[in-house]
C-alpha cells in the first residue's frame, strides 16, 4: 500500500503533462478515461526509475559540463599560445631598429625589453592629427599610471620626417606631451627601416617657399609587449578609454616567452 | 623652420575654429569672415592653412554625405 500510493500519484502527473500539450482540447474524454487504468500496472517499475534517471542525467550533465569547461580553458590557453606564436612570426615589427632618442642616446629595440610600449609615428610639423593622437596616447599612459599594480607603459614617438626632426627638434616637441614620452629619430635610412618594419607609409608633400611641407603618413598606435612583440594596434577611431581597456586586457593575459 | 610649439598650435587651432564658426554662420560666405580669415592666416603656418582649408572641404563633404544629401550625379555635372 505504501508503495502504491506514490506510484499512483506519479502516473497522474505524467498524464497531466502529456495531456496538456497534445490531447486536452482535441479529445479530452476518451483519453482521460483510458489512462488511469493503463499506467496503474506499468507505473510501478517506472516510478523509482525516475529518480535514478534524474540522478544519472544530473551526474552525466555535471560531468559533461565539467569536461566542457576544462576543454574550453585548454582551448583558450592553446589560442593564447597560437596568438603569441603568430605574433612572433607576424610581418609587423620584425627585426631591430637603430635610432637616437631626444637626448641624443642610441636606442635599439632591445632597450625596451621588459616594458610595455605604446608607439606612434608622426612628425613635429604635423597640423592636427599627430598632436591629437599623441595627446590620446599620453592619456592612455596617464590612465594606466593611475592604477596601482599595473606595469609601467613607455610612450614612444617616432618621426617620419628625419629631414627636419633632429634630436633637438624632437626634444622640444615631446616635452609638451608627457615627461616620459620618448622621441626617436635617425637618418633617412634608419627611419625608413623602422617604418617599413611597422608597415607605416609616409610621403613628404611638396615644399612651399618657406621650405615647409606636410608629411602624409599612416596613423596607428602600436602596442608592444615586454618581449618586444607587436601585440596590437589602434586606429584613429579608438578612444583613450578603449585603448587603455585593451592594454589592460593584454597585460592580464600576457605570459612572457 | 622650427615646428610650432604647443602654445602656437593652440593659438592656430583657436583662430581656425573661429573662422570656421563664422563660415558656418554665414553659409560658407567667406566675404563675411575676412577679419577672422586674416587672423587665422597670421596664427598658422602657410602649409597648415592649405591643409585646414582642404580639411574643411572634406569635413563638409563628409557631413553632407553622411546626412544623405550628397547627389553624385549632380555634383559631377557641376564640376
Amino acid at each position: 500500500m505504501l508503495l502504491r500510493a506514490p506510484s499512483r500519484a506519479w502516473p497522474r502527473l505524467s498524464q497531466l503533462r502529456t495531456g496538456g500539450s497534445q490531447v486536452q482540447c482535441a479529445r479530452p474524454r476518451p483519453f482521460s478515461r483510458q489512462r488511469p487504468a493503463e499506467p496503474g500496472g506499468q507505473g510501478q517499475p517506472r516510478g523509482p526509475g525516475l529518480r535514478t534517471r534524474l540522478l544519472v542525467t544530473g551526474l552525466l550533465g555535471a560531468g559533461l559540463g565539467g569536461a566542457w569547461l576544462a576543454l574550453r580553458a585548454e582551448k583558450q590557453q592553446r589560442q593564447q599560445q597560437r596568438r603569441t606564436e603568430a605574433l612572433r612570426q607576424a610581418a609587423v615589427g620584425q627585426g631591430d631598429f637603430h635610432l637616437l632618442d631626444h637626448h641624443g642616446r642610441a636606442r635599439c629595440k632591445a632597450d625596451f625589453r621588459g616594458q610595455w610600449v605604446l608607439v606612434y609615428f608622426g612628425f613635429t610639423h604635423c597640423p592636427d592629427i599627430c598632436p591629437d593622437e599623441l595627446e590620446k596616447l599620453v592619456q592612455v599612459v596617464r590612465r594606466l599610471e593611475a592604477e596601482p599594480g599595473l606595469p609601467a607603459v613607455q610612450p614612444v614617438f617616432i618621426t617620419v620626417d628625419p629631414e627636419r626632426d633632429d634630436v633637438s627638434a624632437m626634444a622640444r616637441y615631446v616635452q609638451d606631451f608627457h615627461p616620459r614620452l620618448l622621441g626617436l629619430t635617425g637618418s633617412a635610412e634608419q627611419v625608413a627601416q623602422v617604418s617599413r618594419s611597422y608597415r607605416v607609409y609616409y610621403s613628404a608633400g611638396p615644399k612651399d617657399e618657406d621650405q615647409d611641407y606636410i608629411v602624409d603618413h599612416s596613423i596607428a598606435i602600436y602596442l608592444l609587449s615586454p618581449d618586444g612583440l607587436f601585440t596590437d594596434y589602434y586606429g584613429r577611431g579608438r578612444s583613450a578609454e578603449q585603448i587603455a581597456d585593451s592594454v589592460r586586457r593584454h597585460m592580464a593575459t600576457f605570459r612572457s616567452i | 623652420m622650427a615646428a610650432p610649439t604647443m602654445k602656437e598650435r593652440q593659438a592656430c587651432w583657436g583662430a581656425r575654429d573661429e573662422y570656421w564658426k563664422c563660415l558656418d554662420e554665414h553659409m560658407e560666405d567667406a566675404s563675411q569672415c575676412r577679419k577672422l580669415r586674416s587672423s587665422f592666416e597670421s596664427s598658422c603656418p602657410q602649409q597648415w592653412i592649405k591643409y585646414f582649408d582642404k580639411r574643411r572641404d572634406y569635413l563638409k563633404f563628409k557631413e553632407k554625405f553622411e546626412a544623405g544629401q550628397f547627389q553624385p550625379s549632380k555634383s559631377t555635372a557641376n564640376s
